[in-house]
């Protein structure tokens, strides 16, 4: 046992000993086996033949937490996997450094102007459920939540989904949002951590509708050919999440950084995104499964970053206060 | 002299390493904030009741797990000829060691909407109420403390009642003392201090609670401080705030945990043994009812653990997968066992000082160091490996060396388990022995081959449980862990954040039966003196005192 | 009365074998040598140890089927004859039915100089001391049998022949059957009505 401890001691030490070209900060799922991170590795270190490390945290708030402890003595050239949710703290604490790339190529739904960040995926926020349980999906949030079905959520505090349902209730009730809570909580199974723990309680048959993406069926269809799981689409629209990516400003190599950023957006890489990290591609025109056209396209609402970054504390101690 | 003055300092040095930790990661914090704390939180009323929530459900917790505890633990003494019985109590060492990801898994696949035993349960219900049964919220949090910590408690204060001597059962039969009069003379007597302080030790291991209370609390009224600390740290990065949460937990518990431990000589972990067979009559009565007892008992604690079975069947692995499964198992293992041989290095030198003042009957010394020694109990695990993260990550490549750190951390949280549970048998020999010992002038060296085969069944026993514990750490790998050093645990929440929530039941099965291999295996291998003294029932000669 | 008829019982392939019969309220010391088998017979008359065979009668009724709890014995073991950790006084009000003879227990106490110890845990007294309590105990209890293990070992001459005389008036006086163990011929003397050695 000895003996393989310090051989496997020896190869993990062996590979992170190397310094590379572009060190890429990004979360755990994304550089997993069966994540996009190793297919985005090869393609690109093919392109640009140099060498591409990703160094992986825990989830998204990790990386800037990361970067905010560090400074300028981090070794990150491009940060991938914050959310736009984040991009306004990031930027205010001067973390990262304009990215220069034109946004023609991107969907014109994105809208997307940000000089700093690059989104790479994206999803809608949604309710799931399974059509052998529920024949008569719910048609909108306020139908939702009046209703009797029982549901499972996340917490806004610890996870994205759950911080998106609660821009989704805000921009959808307004200042009404304190009572849509109350009545949430009064069918609401449970309230989890993180997203894993709701999803996997929902399949275990725990719930009618699990707060996931638009674009959980997919997995589902292409990887398990199960059918029968389905987003409910609402009618008031859906909160997207987009996952960004930046150049971080102490970037060894700004340029390198910026032909990952380019090519992150390039077809090749936005064909990977969508089967391994089950979100949406940014550009039009990428092939995907069946799947995918069957998925929902919801309208998108929502705020800001910066409204996000300004409002996000108080409607935390809302919906604390309320959804009991 | 010179000599056992230099062993001292070098005992006093594994004070310093483990307390360096704490006292970094405290620097970590502190120092980068440069903030202070945040007092206006202590105007807040959502801090009182977060505060009284915590409280609330450790007490009840704790309360529910010795409550129950005892009397299967009684049944377990007085019908000493149970079959599968020190399986049973192995057992009670594996529930309390399973990853908590896994039990959640379990007990929601028996008791939740769907689970296999909610629709009789509800037809229990309907009987009384018109309300369904509802895992999610209190009843949630309370149901899986107890199925934690309760088998532990069974294990210890059956553990306590085995040292009940023979003539104190003689001599209640002799008396013809009541069944009543039985336990709050005999019994009692030796269960007052364990069970207080296990009842301390889970109230402390419950107000830490953290993945439980997410899963299972139903909703924002259900958040611990530690689930406050954790929100305060990872997703504001309000580091006053974490550090008035982590500086309120610490004093709470470790106050409350160092009070009632201050009476001294006592320890929640008994001293194993089972060389006393006298054990008093029952009637077919009784013997009817602890016998039930103890085959709900067993169907209790199987019960969650059978549930996660039909999953498993369903999951087809691809060699990628079994590749990466086997790979973290082993990974695993290094890491666990390099983390429980220095913690049961470590302990051993943390206890050589309470050892010493023992033996000089120093009680406010021996607390002293005790305390000190098993401090990692009561401080938010959280703050620890955070703080020492921020301390470090400017300082030090973590990202090439990060896995020293989580084998250090996972040392100092197992430390105090190591601590408690060898220092009886230690404290033993010394009352025992030491005299004789000393008398003889042995070398150090002599008295180490003494005393390993007085200690070594415990030991090894201990070993295991150190092991098991650090091998189901998620907290301290998601901060310093690479994925080049994944481990199955982590796997495991890689698995099932990527919807692959098959592949993360087969990697949980495996873990559970890593833990479950390590826990009988090194109680087997220890276990080889105990079979040979046969437990003998009340009907068979007493083979005590037999000649005049 | 003790009638005890072929009662064997093997320890280590080594059978002993029993046969005697006391009179109620008869006094009768127990001699042999040690490892012959004294405290032995006590165990299997109070239901410590069962028999391999042969009978134990009390005024005709068979005891060997009856639980330790069940049958009419009051014993001194050689020691731990007391709870430690409940005071002395408590300690000597265990063992009766109802209400503790608490008159008969605190004169006796003076008699046998350990009546200012009554409220102290045993642990605080001396060999001697806590002898004289266990002994006080056993004599008052009701149980018409009473079997005495080495009852004076701990004790000076002074007080030994104190409290040998204390145990026979008491036993006398209440018709107790005795079976008293003991190495000391002048226990025998003061005590004993006859004596059996066993060999």
């Amino acid at each position: 046992m000895n003996k393989l401890f310090s051989l496997l001691a020896a190869c993990g030490l062996a590979t992170s000993a190397h310094a590379a070209d572009l060190t890429v900060y990004t979360y755990d799922s994304f550089v997993s086996e069966w994540g996009p991170g190793p297919q985005l590795e090869a393609a690109f270190e093919e392109s640009c033949q140099c060498d591409v490390k990703f160094i992986a945290v825990d989830d998204g708030v990790s990386i800037l937490n990361r970067l905010r402890i560090e400074k300028d003595k981090t070794k990150a050239d491009v940060l991938l996997g914050l959310d736009d949710s984040l991009t306004e703290v990031t930027r205010r604490e001067s973390l990262v450094q304009p990215h220069g790339i034109t946004l023609d190529g991107l969907k014109p739904e994105l809208q997307w102007q940000d000089q700093d960040f690059i989104p790479y995926d994206y999803g809608f926020f949604s309710f799931v459920y399974n059509t052998n349980k529920v024949k008569q999906p719910v048609t909108s949030l306020k139908a939702l939540i009046d209703s009797g079905a029982s549901i499972i959520y996340q917490d806004p505090r610890t996870s994205t989904p759950g911080q998106g349902l609660m821009l989704w209730v805000k921009s959808v009730y307004g200042d009404d949002s304190a009572n849509a809570w109350k009545q949430l909580a009064s069918h609401t199974v449970t309230v989890t951590k993180g997203w894993w723990e709701a999803y996997s309680m929902f399949l275990e048959g725990d719930a009618d509708y699990v707060l996931s993406y638009n674009t959980s069926p997919a997995y589902h269809a292409v990887t398990e050919e199960k059918q029968q799981y389905r987003a409910a689409a609402f009618s008031e629209g859906h909160v997207a999440q987009i996952e960004v990516a930046a150049i971080s400003k102490y970037a060894k190599n700004p340029k390198l950084a910026k032909q990952f950023l380019s090519f992150l957006i390039s077809p090749q890489a936005q064909s990977i995104i969508p089967t391994t990290n089950w979100m949406l591609p940014v550009i039009d025109n990428i092939e995907l499964p069946e799947a995918f056209d069957e998925l929902i396209q919801p309208k998108r609402i929502g705020f800001t970053p910066k409204q996000i970054a300004k409002q996000r504390k108080s409607w935390i101690r809302e919906w604390r206060s309320t959804a009991n | 002299m010179a000599l056992y003055c230099q062993l001292m300092r070098l005992y006093l040095l594994a004070y310093a390493a483990i307390f360096s930790l704490t006292i970094l990661s405290f620097y970590g914090l502190i120092n980068f904030g440069d903030e202070g704390l945040d007092t206006a939180l202590l105007q807040d009323s959502y801090f009182y009741a977060i505060l009284g929530f915590t409280l609330k459900q450790a007490l009840l917790s704790a309360l529910l797990s010795v409550g129950i505890a005892i009397p299967i633990a009684r049944s377990l003494y007085f019908l000493p000829t149970l079959r599968f019985k020190k399986m049973f109590l192995t057992f009670c060492l594996l529930c309390f060691v399973t990853p908590t990801l896994i039990v959640i898994t379990g007990l929601v696949a028996l008791l939740g909407r769907s689970g296999f035993l909610t629709p009789s349960l509800n037809s229990v219900l309907n009987n009384f109420t018109d309300s369904t049964w509802n895992l999610y919220g209190f009843s949630g949090i309370l149901i899986a403390h107890v199925f934690m910590n309760m088998p532990l408690a069974v294990r210890i204060i059956y553990l306590q009642l085995q040292t009940i001597p023979d003539n104190s059962w003689k001599l209640a039969s002799q008396l013809k003392l009541s069944r009543r009069q039985c336990f709050s003379i005999v019994e009692w007597a030796v269960l007052k201090n364990s069970s207080i302080l296990l009842f301390c030790f889970i109230f402390v291991l419950c107000f830490n609670s953290f993945a439980v209370v997410l899963a299972l609390g139903g909703g924002p009224q259900s958040t611990t401080l530690e689930v406050a600390i954790y929100q305060a740290l990872k997703y504001d990065f309000n580091i006053p705030e974490a550090l008035t949460l982590a500086w309120t937990q610490l004093i709470v518990a470790g106050g409350l945990y160092w009070l009632i431990t201050r009476g001294g000589g006592v320890s929640w972990q008994s001293i194993e043994s089972s060389q006393y067979n006298w054990r008093p009559n029952l009637n077919v009565n009784t013997r009817f009812w602890f016998t039930s007892l103890y085959g709900f008992s067993w169907l209790i604690l199987l019960l969650p653990y059978l549930s996660l079975l039909p999953g498993l069947f369903d999951s087809e692995l691809s060699s990628k997968d079994l590749k990466a499964i086997g790979r973290s198992a082993l990974i695993s293992i290094g890491l666990a066992a390099t983390s429980a041989s220095l913690a049961m290095a470590l302990a051993f030198a943390l206890l050589r000082p309470i050892r010493q003042a023992a033996l000089k009957a120093h009680s406010k010394r021996v607390w002293l160091y005790e305390s000190l020694a098993t401090h990692s109990l009561v401080a938010p695990a959280m703050v620890l490996s955070v703080g020492l993260f921020v301390y470090l990550l400017p300082r030090i490549d973590l990202d090439r060396w990060g896995i020293i750190f989580v084998v250090l951390l996972n040392t100092a949280l197992v430390i105090p388990f190591a601590v408690q549970k060898l220092k009886p048998r230690l404290l033993q020999f010394d009352q025992q022995y030491d005299r004789l010992a000393c008398s003889l002038k042995l070398t150090q060296h002599a008295r180490w081959k003494i005393e390993w085969p007085f200690i070594k069944e415990i030991y090894l026993a201990t070993m295991g449980l150190v092991l098991v514990l650090a091998m189901g750490d998620v907290a301290i790998f998601s901060i310093f862990g690479t994925t080049d050093w994944t481990t199955l645990p982590w796997l495991i929440y890689g698995y099932a954040s990527s919807y692959r929530i098959t592949e993360a039941s087969a990697a949980s099965f495996l873990l559970l039966m890593l833990c479950a291999f390590f826990l009988f295996f090194l109680e087997k291998l220890s276990a080889h003196k105990v079979a040979r003294k046969r437990l003998i029932d009340h009907s068979q000669p007493y083979k005590g005192e037999t000649h005049a | 009365m003790l009638k005890i008829q072929n009662l064997l019982l093997e320890l280590d392939g080594w059978p002993l074998r029993y046969t005697m019969q006391i009179e109620t309220g008869e006094i009768v010391a127990i001699q042999g040598v040690s490892g012959v088998g004294k405290t032995t017979l006590l165990n299997l008359i109070g239901g410590y140890q069962t028999p391999d065979g042969g009978s134990i009668e009390w005024n005709q009724q068979p005891l060997t089927s009856l639980a330790v709890e069940e049958r009419p014995v009051s014993i001194l073991f050689q020691d731990h004859n007391l709870f430690e950790h409940i005071s002395v006084i408590d300690n000597l009000c265990l063992g009766f039915e109802g209400q503790a003879p608490l008159a008969a227990i605190k004169s006796a106490s003076s008699h046998l100089d350990v009546a200012q110890h009554l409220d102290k845990k045993p642990a605080t007294l001396s060999g001697g001391q806590r002898q004289r309590i266990a002994l006080i105990r056993t004599l008052l209890r009701p149980e018409p049998i009473v079997l005495l293990d080495e009852p004076f070992a701990e004790l000076d001459p002074l007080t030994r022949e104190k409290a040998a005389l204390w145990c026979k008036e008491q036993a006398k006086a209440n018709k107790k059957t005795v079976l008293l163990v003991t190495h000391q011929d002048e226990d025998v003397d003061r005590m004993a009505d006859r004596r059996i050695t066993l060999s």
